[in-house]
């Protein structure tokens, strides 16, 4: 009996911070269209941090708020090139299966101070623990491959950590601004936002926003996938087409 | 002015995709070739992932050799005979390198023997195109006459089985010499996205002793007609054409061949093959200094299978 109390205490310990507040928040655009002239688009993400339904205590910071925004997944291969020969090839290659096409990280400090290192692992909040996942006898292989994996991510502009990206109005309400590259992949996206306060997750939401080709984008996508043949004939009649309407402009 | 590339994911420069083709076209049209070799690396240098930049110059060529390939059909210099056998057997040749292009995509390979491959034929041809063309200028500089090969001059090709009589042509040769060229382009335009008119001209002019008058109408007429069949290949199998890419490829590929015809006119034919053989080797030499030299970076990255 003794034990079961303590237990309860323990947990009711335990969920005391994660219900005393409450995250509202907000993606500006519910979904980003791609369109022929799309060249990135500049998104906002808002919340403010109220006190959970039903609690009389009044909430005070200092919060911290952490936005992962992940897009669909895909399983990517990383390789390495060496030297053999003289020549240089690819040699060493590593899948990592569903792996991230898109992760961009917005916070409101550095993730250091905001919490430690495995809160931050645990939760793939750094973008190297989505590459901690592959099953390998050889971790330091996939280690050393995972790294050079979320570099060439990062030069692509498809990975990336802001930390000041992130920034609170007053003490409650925040704003983030990310800018969607436009070779940002289509697909469902997923906006994680974090309440960090002393290092301790204290309120959480995720929110969808897709990425898609609209219009004739869509029709040329959709097609060449659905379609392959007439797709790929229609291609040699305009090329043909374009061919002669040419010779004809130009009185060859 | 930006424009997305569906099937790339990109977005790219409209002008600089219409002026790349237009420079391509003008070369090609100054050298009569089809200008894949160059604007499939162009391609790739400025970041078009390497299957879609193959598979759609497969499209862009194809509008390239059209112009050309009905002007010579109206003078009656295509030989649709001979045509007909090197297409049947390009087409072949055409699975197989779409095929060995699917398997090599998802070794990891496909980059090295790209490479490999333009640096080897681009090399070869290259050298043997200046090699000609310097020796034909020096002799014309010395005022020797140069003798015209006799169209009817036979060798050992023409010797083997399968005779069959090419009237426009004025051939009665094997065909076997015929459908191994015809295997031989279909394989490796495909694998490098290039029309093969390179190779084909030459192939024709020494291999077969074609007469000149029809040996590049023939040669436009298969570039044409094999590419077609590639590019739809490319759109069943690896699905990576792009539509739009081509298209932009095609307006300004198609307007600058225009000019390049007619720039052409002021170059004698030895002059126009001695600075397309420089051109074929320094892309050659591009190649080979990639293989060599030390990479910027060691380490690369694709996606396999589609999102999920």
């Amino acid at each position: 009996m003794k034990r079961l109390v303590l237990l309860l205490l323990f947990v009711a310990g335990l969920l005391a911070p994660a219900q005393a507040a409450r995250l509202i928040s907000q993606v500006s655009n519910d979904s980003v269209e791609i369109t022929s002239s799309f060249d990135g688009e500049r998104m906002n993400f808002f919340g403010t941090i109220v006190p959970d339904v039903g609690s009389a205590e009044a909430i005070t910071g200092p919060f911290q708020v952490v936005v992962v925004v992940l897009g669909p997944t895909q399983n990517r291969i990383a390789r390495q090139m060496t030297n053999n020969f003289g020549i240089w090839s690819n040699t060493g290659q590593l899948e990592f299966k569903n792996f991230p096409s898109y992760f961009h990280v917005l916070s409101s400090g550095r993730l250091s101070e905001i919490t430690d290192i495995t809160t931050l692992t645990t939760n793939y909040i750094l973008p190297e623990s989505h590459t901690l996942v592959v099953n390998t006898d050889d971790w330091w292989r996939s280690a050393v491959y995972g790294q050079q994996l979320v570099r060439l991510m990062t030069e692509q502009g498809l990975f990336g950590v802001q930390e000041n990206g992130v920034n609170f109005l007053s003490d409650t309400f925040y704003s983030a601004r990310l800018t969607l590259p436009s070779n940002a992949p289509p697909g469902p996206y997923i906006a994680l936002t974090y309440v960090f306060k002393h290092g301790a997750i204290i309120a959480r939401r995720s929110e969808g926003f897709a990425v898609r080709k609209i219009g004739f984008e869509r029709f040329l996508a959709l097609s060449s996938t659905q379609q392959p043949l007439l797709y790929g004939l229609v291609c040699v009649l305009l090329a043909l087409v374009t061919g002669w309407f040419g010779g004809v402009l130009f009185k060859r | 002015m930006q424009i997305y590339l569906p099937i790339a994911e990109m977005s790219v420069n409209l002008f600089f995709l219409v002026g790349i083709g237009g420079a391509v076209g003008f070369l090609s049209g100054l050298f009569g070739v089809g200008g894949g070799f160059l604007l499939t690396p162009l391609l790739i240098f400025s970041g078009v992932p390497v299957p879609v930049a193959v598979a759609s110059v497969t499209g862009q060529v194809v509008a390239a050799s059209t112009s050309g390939a009905l002007a010579h059909y109206r003078r009656g210099a295509v030989d649709l005979h001979l045509a007909m056998y090197l297409v049947l057997s390009g087409v072949l040749g055409a699975f197989g390198g779409v095929a060995v292009f699917a398997l090599l995509r998802d070794a990891g390979q496909l980059d090295l023997v790209i490479s490999l491959g333009f640096l080897i034929l681009l090399g070869s041809v290259g050298t043997l195109m200046l090699v000609e063309s310097s020796r034909a200028i020096l002799k014309q500089r010395k005022g020797i006459v140069v003798r015209e090969r006799l169209p009817n001059q036979h060798n050992w090709i023409h010797g083997l089985p399968m005779r069959v009589r090419f009237k426009k042509s004025r051939l009665y040769i094997s065909v076997l010499p015929v459908l191994v060229i015809g295997l031989f382009i279909g394989f490796v335009g495909s694998l490098l996205g290039i029309g093969g008119g390179f190779i084909m001209v030459p192939a024709l002019v020494y291999l077969l002793r074609v007469p000149g008058n029809v040996v590049i109408g023939t040669s436009l007429a298969q570039v044409v007609a094999m590419m077609a069949a590639t590019t739809v290949l490319h759109a069943v199998q690896s699905q990576s054409v792009d539509i739009l890419l081509a298209f932009c490829l095609m307006v300004g590929g198609t307007a600058g061949a225009q000019f390049g015809a007619s720039a052409g006119k002021y170059l004698r034919g030895e002059q126009l093959r001695g600075l397309l053989a420089l051109l074929v080797l320094a892309v050659a030499i591009r190649f080979g200094l990639s293989l060599v030299i030390t990479p910027s970076d060691l380490f690369s990255m694709a996606v396999v299978g589609g999102m999920r």
